[in-house]
């Protein structure tokens, strides 16, 4: 070591109830770790510093504001701290065929994606988990120019579920692309782009600045969005519905997904238009409006007064509409709403989904997904079945 | 990082809520003042979010952290009655935390509540190597953090709404005396103590010349307290408005600089989701 901060004289009480040795070797344990941080203080240091053992004043007088700087200045993010990908024969599912078509033309891996606004843009739970090992991420949901979101409160917990009013909070398409474009393409995790906007010229807005982005799949519509024109939820009536498929579909060749709000008055109508206009696949379903009261306060806890619930508690409501929908269109069906386990994706898949998606389950498990996967391969394997494929649509009415 | 925690001591802290000493090494080794862990309120679904806690105590030695739960809503009663040996789900270290300056030789706290939590931590440590005055402002004697679990050494100072103990009035109404000595200011506490903060930095902003220790609240540092979804930067529940627009608690805080915050924009929800 060069150079060493001169220490200040600590008084270390000696417990009597210890041997002279323990107490001594407390002590230095101490000291060392004491001069650790003091070496990492001085890490960095100029000559002067280190020659002096003390840091020139004001060295990082706005150390937390610059952060917060660079945090959000929008630099493209090039690097993740993620979490390395394992050997895939390493992992539970290795060897058992989970593989599916999620959408019309698009294969992947196995069923489980992430559901959009739960996933943030992939990067964030990539520290955490091996995103890696999913079938695909869907992204936040992103319109064609930055919305700053909604006013506080955005979240309130509901029985085992959450109301959620968070507005679209999105730096805006062409950001998106610039931002997580690098980092999407080594992610090693297919990406749906989440697509939302208050016109048909804004979802072809998105998908356009979107298309050519590495790493990108898919796009996956959500039409729980008011049309300018009217105000009416694209995603509550068919027509509407199928104009925004028919000029996305028109300007991309990838495959595109439709979500289906549970707020329509008739979800399977909206879904046949949509299969109508083109669309290569439909998620069953977006969040279900919901409203609580803050009693004290006698007014509606959301900032906007009514949100979006997810969590178990949609679940039935989403296998019910699955079910519906995969009665009545041809194309593959991703199911969402309240998975947890992989007992609550078999539901989905027996009602005639092809995949699913975890969505609020992972803010409480981050691990959720990954269970998900491993929970289908050891069903797969206990079952002695030759694929998950087997077993999709398995609770329908048989045909006649 | 997800590491399964084990309670080592429940206690109650008056009406401040409960302290729960628990044993997570990987957690305590990297944790640092200011940051948190989100704590899963049970093993179901039901209640479903996580609950974020600011460190309260930091033992990397004995690889233990401290954790002050309010018993807010059924995940915080959860949380708060766990018992010695019982488990706990938790994902941290997460967020931001404080940087004090290696110049700084007369360190100043404020607390206001559970915002405690991380002046302490920080009392902990810059006890040793600086002169470091906590302010603390409660209710009552009863919302105040015991003085026996402060180093000595700390001058510990105390308001209370009720005049029940120390000085009657606000932990902010105490500053102006103390912030000519001060070389840096940390604070954390409800929202309405960090706005007061804020406007007596404005007030210096606009006459630093005229404002004792002006300098030291133009610098100052505050956590914030906000409920969260996530805490993991994907959700956007928990964003405020700043000077650069909307950041995530979670991820750019829950430390900030004092300046940074647009209280004008309004009260964030600061009380635990419930």
């Amino acid at each position: 070591m060069p150079w060493r901060r001169p220490r200040k004289q600590v008084e270390r009480p000696i417990d009597v109830r210890r041997s002279l040795e323990e107490s001594l070797e407390d002590a230095a344990e101490g000291e060392e770790e004491e001069d650790l941080v003091e070496l990492v203080d001085l890490d960095g240091a100029s000559i002067a510093e280190a020659a002096a053992g003390e840091p020139d004043a004001e060295r990082h007088p706005t150390e937390i504001a610059d952060k917060l700087r660079e945090s959000l200045a929008g630099a493209a993010i090039t690097e993740v701290r993620a979490v390395p990908h394992a050997p895939p024969e390493t992992l539970p599912e290795h060897g058992v065929d989970l593989a599916v078509e999620a959408a019309r033309g698009l294969w992947l891996k196995n069923p489980v994606l992430t559901a959009s606004g739960t996933f943030g843009q992939g990067v964030e739970y990539a520290e955490l988990i091996d995103v890696g090992r999913l079938g695909a991420i869907v992204n936040k949901g992103t319109t064609p120019r930055a919305r700053p979101g909604n006013p506080q409160y955005r979240i309130a917990e509901t029985p085992a579920g959450i109301l959620n009013s968070i507005g679209l909070e999105n730096p805006g398409a062409e950001e998106v692309a610039r931002k997580y474009g690098k980092v999407w393409a080594k992610l090693g995790v297919p990406v749906i782009v989440n697509v939302a906007g208050y016109s048909v010229a804004d979802y072809v807005f998105v998908v356009e600045a979107l298309d050519g982005t590495a790493g990108v799949v898919a796009f996956e519509l959500n039409v729980s969005c008011p049309n300018v024109e009217g105000g009416m939820l694209f995603g509550s009536d068919p027509q509407l519905a199928a104009q925004v498929t028919r000029g996305v579909k028109d300007a991309t060749d990838k495959p595109v997904i439709v979500k289906l709000t549970p707020n329509a008055p008739n979800v399977v109508a909206v879904a046949q238009a949509c299969e109508a206009a083109g669309a290569d696949g439909l998620t069953t379903i977006n969040t279900v409006l919901g409203m609580r009261i803050d009693v004290a306060k006698r007014r509606p806890m959301l900032g906007t007064g009514s949100g979006g619930l997810s969590g178990p508690a949609l679940r039935p409501i989403a296998v019910h509409l699955t079910y519906q929908v995969a009665q009545a269109v041809s194309i593959p069906i991703i199911g969402a709403g309240g998975v947890t386990s992989a007992n609550d994706a078999l539901e989905f898949l027996m009602a005639g989904a092809s995949a699913v998606q975890v969505g609020t389950a992972t803010f409480a498990d981050p691990t959720a997904p990954l269970s998900v996967i491993e929970g289908l391969a050891a069903y797969v394997r206990a079952q002695a079945l030759a694929s998950i494929r087997d077993i999709i649509g398995a609770a329908l009415p048989r045909a006649e | 990082m997800l590491e399964e925690g084990r309670v080592v001591a429940n206690a109650q802290i008056g009406e401040l809520g409960t302290l729960l000493a628990v044993r997570a090494p990987e957690i305590a080794a990297q944790a640092h003042a200011g940051q948190f862990v989100h704590v899963r309120p049970g093993i179901g679904w039901d209640p479903l979010l996580r609950r974020p806690y600011s460190f309260c105590g930091i033992d990397r030695r004995a690889g233990e952290i401290e954790l002050i739960v309010k018993p807010l809503g059924t995940g915080g009663e959860w949380i708060a009655e766990r018992h010695v040996g019982d488990a706990l789900d938790l994902l941290g270290p997460l967020g931001t935390s404080f940087v004090v300056r290696r110049d700084t030789r007369n360190l100043l706290l404020v607390a206001g509540g559970t915002g405690i939590a991380p002046m302490r931590v920080i009392a902990e440590q810059e006890a040793p190597r600086r002169n470091v005055t906590l302010v603390m402002g409660g209710r009552s004697v009863a919302y105040l953090w015991p003085s026996d679990r402060l180093p000595p050494g700390v001058e510990y100072l105390t308001t209370t709404d009720d005049g029940s103990f120390g000085t009657r009035g606000r932990v902010t109404d105490a500053l102006p005396a103390l912030l000519g000595w001060a070389d840096q200011l940390l604070a954390c506490g409800p929202w309405p103590m960090l706005a007061a903060l804020g406007r007596q930095r404005d007030a210096a902003d606009r006459a630093a010349a005229a404002f004792p220790g002006g300098r030291t609240l133009l610098d100052a540092q505050i956590a914030v307290e906000q409920h969260m979804g996530c805490a993991m930067g994907v959700c956007r529940a928990c964003v405020i408005v700043t000077s650069e627009g909307n950041a995530r608690v979670c991820r750019e805080g829950p430390v900030f600089a004092l300046g940074d915050i647009a209280f004008e924009a309004g009260e964030p929800a600061t009380v635990g989701v419930h």
